[in-house]
């Protein structure tokens, strides 16, 4: 009983401050971070040392793992899952790509996952600008494709998101746990 | 109940871990310099990356408009958003010290700020196009001038002043107490308009926007 009083007192300081307008946004224990392609797209630029224009940049927050069991309990196996934490992940494509063979064009949109354990199936969705995948409307999805799951020896304590160069152009790489997964982007 | 109970829960854990933060610094124990480019050297593909000591942030005007768009409270577009890296004070003395009179400061760490707007903004009788910029200032004792510059994606450290569009000067408040974290937020004045507020140590500015 005291631990469900104690719990109550907790709940409620949290909700009272949660609530009090004029608050300063806090710094957030998922902090959000960004990655280009061409990786480190912003220093090359004043470096004058990109070979490439800016192509992608993908924007999320990165939860962390904490002990805790993240794929199969944390992230549910079957469910759409923002990628991230916070607000849904933002990719921008900075010229018209090819994913998955159908062409995408260049614009902003919100990229969610499907996790299983095998595959993860990627969605791309034109509704931007949302939080989580509480309002993932189907109808707005412009692409799902597939990918398999890599599993490695290395454990990603923060789930981490970047481009690599592949032979046929891009890979956006998501790592988290001991899992990782790539989607092919031709360029 | 068995609902509500694990509501009860979650917001606890969020409470505890509000608290945590309070104690310890929110992102990893890895120390960089935020002034520094090669804090963002990306990952080959054996390692993964830590997060940033001057983690970035993303506020919208209006406030919280992903949340409010999560909850069905509004159907309307966002009107701006600004995305930023919050560097701490860390007991340095902060303007006038770390952030130099006279010269062009980044408004944040890492790349230079980015605020996009998605309709037509006026900002002191001057209007801006939708669109992206990047945003600096050139920070002085009683009052600060604001920069929009069109030199997009990239790192704070410089700034390409031939790609200025338009400056604003606002005076510079003090306020009580000293914030540790660099902060911008948007606090509404309308529907249509509210200042963008930067707080840092003991000095706030404002631009007030209208759409």
């Amino acid at each position: 009983m005291r631990k469900i009083l104690a719990l109550l007192v907790c709940s409620v300081s949290f909700l009272y401050s949660f609530s009090q307008s004029g608050k300063l946004p806090e710094v957030d224990k998922s902090p959000m971070d960004v990655s280009y392609y061409p990786a480190n797209y912003p220093v090359l630029k004043i470096q004058n040392k990109a070979t490439e224009p800016l192509i992608a940049r993908i924007l999320y927050s990165r939860p962390q793992k904490q002990g805790r069991k993240v794929f199969g309990e944390l992230v549910e196996y079957g469910k759409v899952w923002r990628l991230g934490a916070n607000e849904a992940t933002e990719i921008e494509f900075f010229k018209d790509v090819k994913i998955g063979g159908k062409k995408i064009a260049k614009g902003r949109y919100t990229l969610y996952a499907i996790v299983n354990e095998d595959i993860w199936t990627m969605i791309l969705n034109k509704d931007t600008d949302t939080w989580g995948a509480f309002k993932y409307d189907s109808k707005k999805d412009v692409l799902r494709t597939d990918v398999p799951v890599q599993k490695t020896n290395e454990i990603a304590e923060i789930m981490s998101m970047w481009f690599e160069k592949t032979p046929t152009g891009v890979s956006l790489v998501i790592a988290w746990e001991q899992v990782k997964v790539s989607l092919p982007i031709t360029i | 109940m068995r609902n509500f109970l694990s509501a009860l829960l979650i917001l606890t854990s969020a409470c505890i871990s509000c608290k945590e933060e309070n104690n310890k610094p929110a992102v990893a124990d890895v120390r960089t310099k935020a002034d520094s480019p090669a804090v963002k050297v990306l990952p080959p593909i054996t390692h993964y990356t830590v997060p940033d000591h001057s983690p970035m942030d993303m506020v919208y005007f209006p406030k919280d408009y992903p949340l409010l768009k999560m909850t069905g409270k509004t159907q309307a577009l966002p009107l701006m958003r600004v995305i930023y890296s919050r560097p701490q004070k860390e007991k340095r003395k902060i303007f006038d010290g770390l952030v130099q009179y006279d010269m062009p400061w980044r408004l944040g760490a890492n790349e230079a700020t980015e605020i996009e707007f998605f309709s037509t903004a006026t900002i002191q009788n001057k209007k801006l196009n939708p669109g992206r910029y990047i945003l600096y200032c050139i920070p002085q004792e009683t009052r600060w001038t604001f920069v929009f510059n069109s030199n997009l994606y990239s790192w704070g450290l410089e700034q390409n002043r031939q790609k200025d569009l338009l400056q604003f000067d606002a005076p510079v408040e003090k306020i009580n107490g000293s914030i540790e974290y660099f902060t911008i937020a948007t606090e509404k004045i309308s529907d249509k308009s509210a200042d963008l507020v930067f707080l840092w140590d003991d000095v706030k500015t404002k631009l007030t926007v209208s759409f």
